[in-house]
This record gives structure tokens, sequence and C-alpha cells, in this order.
């Protein structure tokens, strides 16, 4: 008795297939059950099971929600309508409160929740701009949206195909979107998952991938970058560069902090922040260095933190050419074989390691110069930076003597074009609003 | 059977008179000759016994018969040893002076009475002249307390040392006779803030005065065993030397220094975990000025004399080790047999046997190998035992850790109060692994020595085996083929004309087949690495473990056949202990050569090293925390 029931609905699905999708609205899916069918299994009649969050009474209708009403009445007719409706209820100020709100109001207002689907799209489209991309407990209110149970393959055969395609399809772009920013489901997702579309459909499905990746990937990166990076230019210069010398030894050494001066002319005199970096193998090098050649204060260079970019500066030195390296020489008394104190260092062999037991790579090194000391300043001028070298020189003497030479480019660009010398780089880009819509599927590194 | 029996002991009695009637001719030839020589010689000797077993040559003329001492020798040691040992049960009280971290003074004089303080001073500058097989014997009875052992080791064993074997006649009749009889103490200045076994980075400087005649000494010193207290140092400082081409060079020099030269000045001594009556200290040098005479040996030659000095002075840790074990064997045993447990005795449970056995085996061992040592040095002649000598060391120093904490461990929790004298020793023995070069640097140093003397003969046949050779390549493919169908390996050790008691020829024969594996392992590791095998660390250390337990077996085998042969009282015991150690060291070098082997699927060393260097690299544990989560 089932069976030909169930093949009407099959073609009926193909059909919905194969139609433009703009013209199945409500996609509620009651329009693909024949009627007759309908009183006998009613899948329509049941009640929607709505989670505790929905189904708190209704207050008094807000303004907001009589822009819903309207646009639900107004919507047989249009298809952009739940854009509108973001965009309506934030028009002053766009925080999670206001999304969730929204939210809310959807829920309520309607108990078949028509045109769901459309919604959570629009909702998701706009997380973004709400802020709320990252929070797991939105993504879970929005798929609490979806009405629970009706979704739920009752038989073998429903199971067996795509049942309601374009609400799971939903549902997976919404696990879609939490996997492309990072945010790992939880339990109530899971629980939401299951009640919605059962314990094998495609979204639980792609649950249970998100749930086998993600945590494997978590620690994926052994340089972690955390979400949000200090606002302290000092702390943040901190953070970057001990994360470029990745050195446990490197000493961080304030020379400036960021300040404020009033010259006597009443002039604001901005003290921009130094912070250097240097280890102890770096200072003995530099210890050694030949004081007729140069040293050059190079930069800026870019760091990239996420979002943030931020810049540094080098004081390096030319390779020394080969004429100048000494050999280290060692005293045959006290490092060769029968000599030395404790144990040889070396042996007197005319031997040298056997080509089956050699596993070193034949790498191209490329001549590089030593790179003596790092720093990060609020502005990128000589100025600037020659404070950070006579810094240097109370620990290394030799550089009073040693020619600096200060090569530096035109300067980050966002620092010289922000008007505010006060905000930093990190923070003009951060608040970019161009870099924060661009979709990061596949170049973003998932946490 | 019987008759077989028979045959063995009157071949080994008459082994034994062989024994005996070449070393009695050996000792009346040079009776005199040994009387005035029975100091420390160093340098070079053509015959070597453990640098040859790196060419898998047994060279058994050198290690067999067991070195002996004279019957006279015995019986002056044994009037020493007695009073000696009776004022160390009496007057030595160590849980006070562990206590007190101080050496109280009328312990110090009881024992520079017993002229403890010039062991192997000669006898004309007022020492007792003692040869280093009885220095060892007395070591048995001073490392009853480790304090009493290190403060007079580090007055004669390095401190004088100098003056004893590189001085001149001046300096020896200057300084010899007040530190024979302990009113001046003597101490060692090596190590320095910067550099702690790395010696060659030393940084005190001596300068030579414009009238050239005195250096002006002027650095610091660290870890000055007696350094508080000492009247007499011997210090290494750089010097400027002028060497043959006209340049200019820093050359280690040792110096005597005399307290009351002026500016030197001891720091506070330092609190220690072990032998806490013993004074360590650091001592700092402010142009304290040295005259040109007091120069050991000559201007830049400091450096062999400190490497004379230490090589040398090992070997007494041996028996200092057997001598504390065979204490505590007494101890516990008595404990072991009275206390109940479960109706039965204590000492009747398996697992307290195994220690009793493991702290029987050890001391039995260390001291095979310290006396074995302590001849190969007593010969006439130059020996050069250095690396005898610092084996002694490594096995001892790592026997007495385990002997001592088993031992602690038959007491259980009594053992870890301080009513009983468990946790001290413990304490005391853990400086043994550390002083006098560490069980690291030793190996190093073991495996490095032998490497390069069997290198540097084997270079040319391996050069050919890698041009390719025919020649070479079939000559040892057909020493393998042959080694591996006939299975035996005989270096005539036992058998006809054999130096090894025949009820221990199973043991020699496995002794016999890990020097043979053990030599052409060593040649295969030169062609595998050369010259940059310094830099396998962990590859040396199997080797030096190898080693010293190849030499551990022959000084067993060799004593033992020695106590068979004369008819020692409980010979039978030595015969057991012998075969176990030589059964168990078997295996473990099997073990530990089939680790060498390249490719070898028990080797872990590419792990172990990642591991460390996963580790190191972070500064910490690696690992999450187990009941971490990820979601």
């Amino acid at each position: 008795m089932n069976a030909p029931r169930q093949l009407l609905r099959i073609q009926c699905i193909a059909r919905f297939l194969g139609t433009p999708i703009q013209r199945v609205i409500p996609p509620t899916g009651a329009h693909l059950q024949t009627p007759g069918s309908q009183h006998k299994y009613g899948q329509l009649l049941r009640p929607l099971h709505c989670s505790a969050v929905c189904s708190t009474s209704r207050p008094s209708q807000t303004p907001l929600e009589k822009t819903v009403e309207a646009e639900t009445l107004k919507k047989d007719k249009s298809l952009v309508t739940h854009d509108d409706l973001f965009e309506r209820a934030a028009r002053d100020s766009k925080t999670k409160a206001d999304f969730n709100r929204v939210v809310d109001v959807f829920s309520k207002k309607d108990i078949r929740r028509r045109g769901h689907v459309e919604f959570i799209y629009a909702a998701l489209k706009k997380m973004p701009e709400f802020g709320v991309e990252r929070d797991i407990t939105v993504y879970n209110k929005l798929l609490d949206v979806f009405p629970k149970e009706v979704f739920v393959p009752r038989n073998f055969i429903q199971r067996m195909f795509n049942h309601y395609p374009r609400q799971q399809e939903c549902g997976v772009q919404l696990l879609e979107q939490m996997e492309n920013y990072g945010i790992m489901p939880n339990v109530e997702t899971k629980v939401l998952l299951a009640q919605i579309f059962g314990e094998k459909s495609h979204p639980m499905r792609k649950y249970q991938r998100i749930m086998y990746w993600f945590p494997k990937f978590k620690h994926a990166n052994p340089f972690p970058v955390p979400h949000v990076l200090p606002s302290d230019p000092v702390e943040l210069a901190r953070f970057s560069l001990t994360r470029i010398a990745d050195d446990l030894d490197a000493k961080i050494t304030i020379y400036q902090y960021p300040s404020t001066d009033i010259t006597e002319t009443g002039e604001e005199v901005m003290r921009p922040h130094i912070v250097g970096i240097q280890s102890p193998n770096q200072r003995t090098l530099l210890a050694k260095h030949n004081p007729s050649r140069p040293v050059f204060v190079e930069g800026p260079f870019p760091l990239w933190l996420r979002k943030t970019c931020v810049h540094y500066f080098l004081l390096r030195a030319d390779p020394i050419p080969s004429e100048e390296t000494v050999e280290e020489e060692f005293d045959l008394e006290m490092m060769g074989p029968e000599q030395s104190l404790f144990y040889p260092q070396r042996l007197e062999l005319d031997l040298e390691r056997d080509m089956g037991d050699d596993f070193r790579f034949d790498v191209d090194d490329v001549k590089e110069g030593p790179v003596y000391a790092m720093c990060m300043a609020g502005q990128g001028d000589q100025v600037t930076l020659s404070q950070w070298i006579s810094g240097l020189q109370e620990t290394c003497p030799i550089l009073g003597q040693i020619p600096t030479v200060f090569r530096l480019e035109s300067g980050p660009r966002e620092l010289q074009t922000t008007s505010d010398a006060q905000q930093t780089p990190e923070q003009e880009v951060e608040t970019d609003p161009i870099i924060e819509e661009e979709p990061l599927h596949s170049q973003r590194v998932k946490q | 059977m019987n008759v077989n029996k028979l045959f063995g002991l009157t071949r080994s009695v008459s082994f034994g008179r062989n024994v005996f009637a070449t070393r009695v001719a050996q000792k009346g030839d040079c009776v005199h000759h040994f009387r005035s020589r029975r100091f420390i010689r160093s340098s070079a000797r053509s015959l070597t016994y453990a640098k040859d077993l790196f060419l898998g040559k047994v060279n058994k003329a050198e290690v067999f018969p067991f070195p002996e001492i004279s019957k006279e020798e015995l019986e002056e040691l044994n009037q020493l040893v007695q009073p000696v040992e009776k004022f160390f049960n009496e007057d030595v009280d160590s849980k006070k002076i562990d206590h007190e971290a101080v050496i109280p003074p009328e312990t110090l004089n009881g024992l520079k009475e017993l002229g403890l303080f010039g062991i192997q001073v000669p006898e004309e500058y007022g020492g007792l002249g003692l040869s280093n097989t009885m220095y060892a014997r007395l070591g048995e009875i001073t490392s009853l307390d480790g304090a009493i052992a290190v403060t007079l080791a580090a007055h004669q064993a390095i401190g004088l040392k100098g003056i004893l074997i590189a001085g001149n006649d001046a300096q020896k009749a200057k300084y010899l006779p007040k530190l024979a009889t302990g009113e001046h103490i003597a101490a060692f200045c090596l190590t320095e803030p910067g550099s702690g076994s790395d010696a060659a980075s030393i940084q005190t400087r001596a300068t030579l005065t414009e009238d050239g005649k005195h250096f002006l000494l002027n650095g610091t010193k660290f870890w000055i065993s007696n350094g508080g207290w000492a009247d007499i140092m011997t210090v290494f400082a750089r010097t400027e030397v002028v060497d043959k081409d006209g340049e200019k060079k820093d050359k280690i020099t040792a110096f005597i220094v005399e307290r009351a030269f002026g500016g030197v000045t001891s720091g506070k001594p330092e609190d220690k975990l072990g032998i806490r009556g013993s004074n360590t200290c650091e001592v700092t040098f402010e142009d304290t000025k040295v005259p040109v005479e007091n120069v050991i040996g000559e201007v830049g030659g400091g450096f062999k004399v400190a490497m004379n000095i230490l090589n040398n002075g090992r070997f007494s840790m041996g028996s200092a080790g057997a001598g504390m074990i065979k204490r505590l064997i007494e101890l516990t045993s008595e404990y072991a047999g009275t206390r109940k447990q479960f109706n039965r005795s204590l000492s009747e449970f398996g697992m307290i046997q195994d220690k009793f056995a493991t702290m029987a085996l050890n001391a039995f061992v260390m001291e095979s190998m310290a006396y074995l040592t302590a001849g190969m040095m007593d010969r006439p002649g130059v020996p050069d035992c250095s690396l005898e000598a610092a084996m002694v060391k490594v096995f001892s120093s790592e026997g007495s850790w385990i002997c001592v904490s088993e031992a602690l461990q038959v007491l259980g929790g009594l053992g870890f109060t301080k009513n009983y004298p468990y946790e001290r020793y413990l304490r005391d023995c853990r400086i043994l692994q550390i002083f006098e070069g560490t069980n690291e640097i030793l190996r190093m140093y073991i495996a490095l020595t032998g490497m390069q003397y069997a290198g540097k003969i084997l270079t040319g046949k391996i050069k050919e085996m890698k041009k390719g050779n025919v020649g070479v390549v079939f000559e040892i493919l057909g020493k393998k083929l042959k080694d591996s169908v006939v299975k035996t390996v005989d270096f005539g050790l036992t058998g006809k004309d054999g130096v090894v008691h025949p009820s221990l020829t199973e043991s020699a024969k496995m002794f016999e087949q890990n020097a043979a594996h053990f030599g052409s392992t060593v040649e295969s590791l030169l062609y595998r690495y050369g010259k940059t095998i310094v830099e396998e660390q962990l590859v040396l250390k199997k080797v030096a473990d190898v080693l010293i337990n190849l030499y551990a077996m022959t000084a067993v085998l060799s004593r033992t056949s020695r106590s068979i042969s004369i008819g020692l009282r409980n010979h039978d015991h030595e015969v057991l202990l012998t075969n176990t150690f030589c059964k168990d060291a078997h295996f473990k070098n099997n073990f530990l050569l089939t680790q060498l082997q390249k490719n070898s699927p028990e080797n872990n060393d590419a792990n172990i090293k990642k591991i460390a260097q996963e580790v190191i690299a972070k500064r910490a544990y690696v690992c999450s925390h187990p009941l971490d989560r990820t979601f």
C-alpha cells in the first residue's frame, strides 16, 4: 500500500528538482504530499516540535515583528525578503543580540516556520556582518529554526532517497559555514540535527565528518595565533617578535613605551613604541662583527597574523666574504687524540664516513649575512630606528664603531596613509570591511 | 670422568706452580728495582690490554696470571690495615660527620697519625711509600666514610700527585714531607666556573712578571675539594708560550701554589647532597705571586700533568666501592636473616636473595677489576692503564649505586630513615658517577681512545676494502665464512697452555666469542663512520659498555683462575660468581653488539635522538595531558 505513494512522491521530487529553485516557495515540503495521504500519515498535522528557545511565550509585538509579519504577507510574491529583514532589524546596530532577536522573531511568528530555509540562508550570509560568525550558540539557534521531526525519514525508501533535499542541503550549508570559520559543533548541534533530520541524514553525516577531522586538525599548527590579538601595540610586538625569533633564549627589550609629550610650544609629540628582540647568539655574533663593514637596518617587512599585518625591521650585515672568514683554530694538544684531558674531541684518522651511512642531504647553501637583531616600532622612520640602534649599543658597545646604514623602504603603507597616527596598522586592517567580507573557504587555516 | 677431573686438577696445580715460579723469579730480579719505583709512573707502554681488544686481540700475557704482591708486602699491608680498620670502626662517627658537615679535628689527627695522608709518598719523604695495589687495599677501608675517603683522595690521589709524578727533586723535598704527614693539606684546582668537564676552556691566567722570577696568577676555580683548608694547591692556568715557530700561544701550565703566597681566598663550602663532611668550595686567586721554581714539569706542559694525574688516579674507586658493598652485605644480611615476614625469614624470599647475589657479584667484579688494574700499574716499566682505570671507575661507580640502592631496599622503609646508614651511603656514593670525569665523559674517553688506536692500524685495510680491492674483500669474506662455519674462536685462553682454569672453560669461551665479535664490530664501525665516529655518542656508549664488560670478564677469569690454582679459601664460590657474571655479561654483550650492527632492529638510537631533540626544542615535556580533550 505504501509503494504507490512513494513512487508518486519520487516523481514529485524529480519534478521538483527539475524546476527552477525560485518556484518552490514556500519550501516546507508540504506541497509535495499528495492530499490523500495527508491524513493517513499525519505528517502535516503533527505539531512542529520546537525547542525551548522557540516555544517561549510570545511577547507583545515589536515594530520588528510587525515588519516581519508584513514581510511574510508580501513574501508570496517577493523572493529576496529575509535579507531586508536583517537589514531593517539592524539599521542602527549590528550585534549578537540584534541577530538573535531577528531569529527569535522569525521563529515565533509562525508555527509552521514558513520560509525557514530562505531565512537560514539569509541569516548565514548576514552572520559576519553581525560579528557572530564564530559563535556556536548562534549556529545552534539557527539550526533550531528548522521544524523538528518533520524531515526525519520514517521508512527505508525515504531513507534510501534524498528525503527533503532542500532542507538537508540547507543544514549541510550551515555546517559548512561553521567548518569554514573553524567552529566545532557541540553536543547541542548533534541533538538538534538528530531531531531535525534523523540519525543518518546528510547533515548528520556532515556533522560526523567534521567531528572526525576537526579534532585531528585542531593542533596541526604548531605556532597558533590567537583569534583575538593583544590590542596593546607593545604586547602585540612582543608576541610577533617571539613568533619570528624561534629561540627560547632570545630576550625582548622594550626600548621605548608609546607616549605623547606636549612640547613648550604646545605641539603634541608622539613617541612611538620600540620593541626589540635579540638572542645571546646574535649578541656574540654582533660582538665579532668586523667594524669596518657596515650593518644595515632594513625594513619594513610584513608579518601576517591572521588578518592583521604588522611590520618589523632587521639589523643585518652582508655575508662575510670568504677571505675574511677565519677558520676556528683548534689546538691539537687539547682536542686531538691521546691529548685531551678527558676525551678526544676529534680523531686523527684518514677515514671518512662511509657512503652507506651518510644520510646528509646535498643542500645548496645560499650564503646569507647574519641577522643581529629585530625590532618593531610604532613608526618606521630613521629617527625612531636610530633610537633602537642606540638602545642596542648598551649591550653591544661595538655597534658604536660600526657604520649603520638605514635602508628603509617607503614604510608600511597602512601606517602612512592613516590620518590618525595613533591607529596602528593592525587595527586598521582589522576593521577593513573588504577583507572581512571575503569568503575564506579554502585559504583559511581552520582552527 | 673422575680421571678427567684428576687430570684437570694436576694440570691446574702445575699451572699454579708455573705461575708462581715465574712471579717469584721476576720478583727476585727486580726486588730492588721495585722498592724504589713503587710510586706512579706515566706515559705509554707498548703492550696494552684494553686497546688491543679493539683489534679483536686478547693480550693474555698482560692480564694472566692475576697480579699479586709478595709475602712481605702482604704482611706489611696487613699490619697497616688492622689499625686503620680499628680506627674507622671505633673512632669515626660518620653520622656526626654527615650531620655537621665537617670532619672533627681529632678524627683528622687520627688519620694523620696512621699515615693515611701520605700513603703513596715514598718513605724518604716521610710517607708510607705504598704501591698502587696497597693503596687500593687501604681504599677499601677509608671508603667506609665517604667524606673522609674524598678528603684523602683529593689530598693525595690528585692534590699532591702532580708533585709526586712530575715534580723535580727540589719540589719534592720541599713539599712532600709536610704533605705526607698531613701537616699541609693539598688540593687540585682544575675545574672552573665556565669549564666543568671541558678542561680545555680554562680561563685562569698566569703572567710572567718583568723580572722573570714570578708568575702572577689570576682566576677562579670551582668545586675544589679541600679548597677551604688546603695549604698547597696544584693549580692549572694558561700561560703564554712561544712555540717553535716563534708564535705566541696559550698553553696550560701546572703550578704549586702555597696559600702563604697571598691573594688566595676560598669561598663558602658548598652544601652538598652527599660526602657532606668533605670541604668543597670556590678558590679565587688574585695576583698570587708564584715563583717560577714552582712550575710542575715545564711551562706549557700542564696538560699532560693533569691528564696523568687524573687518568691514573681512578682505579682506586673500584676497591673503595667493593669495600663499601662488603660492609653493606654484612649489615643487610643480618637484618634479612632475623626479620620475619609471613612466618618466613626475609632471606628465604627469592627477590631478596636476588639482591644479595647482585651485591656479591658487583663487589667481586669491582674488586677483581681494581686489583688487576692496580697490579698492572705496579709492574715495572711504564704501563699505560688509563683506559683500564677509567673502566674500573665507570663500572664500580655504577655498580655501587645499584648495590647501595638494593641494600636499602632490603630494609624497606627502615632503610629510608636516618636511623640507619643506608641513606647516607646512597647519598655519598652518588658522587662517584660525577667526579673525576663523569661517567659519560669517561665512556667517550674509553671508546674513542680505543677507536683511535684501532683506526690507526686498520685504516689501510679499510681503505683497500673501500676501493674494492678484490683480494682484501675475499680475505674478509673468507674469514667471515670460516667464523660462521667453525663457530669457535680460540685465543688460547683454555686448552693446552691455557691460562684460564679448566673449570672456567665455558666462561672463557664466552669471553673469547665476545672479544672476537667485538673486534669485528669495531672494524665495521670504523668502516662505516671513520673519524666522524666522534659524533656518534650513542654508538660509542655501547662500544664502551662492551669493553667494560669484556675487561670485567677478564678480571674475574684471571682472579678466579689464580684462586683455584693456589687453593684460596672458598674459591668454589668464586667460580660460581665468575660463571654467573660471565654468562650475564656475555648476553649483555651479545645484545649490545647486535645493536651495533647496521640496520639492526634492536637499535633504537634514531628514535632516542629524535625524542630528545623534540623535548629539548620545546624545553619541556611535549605530550598533552592524558585528560586533555579536543572537543
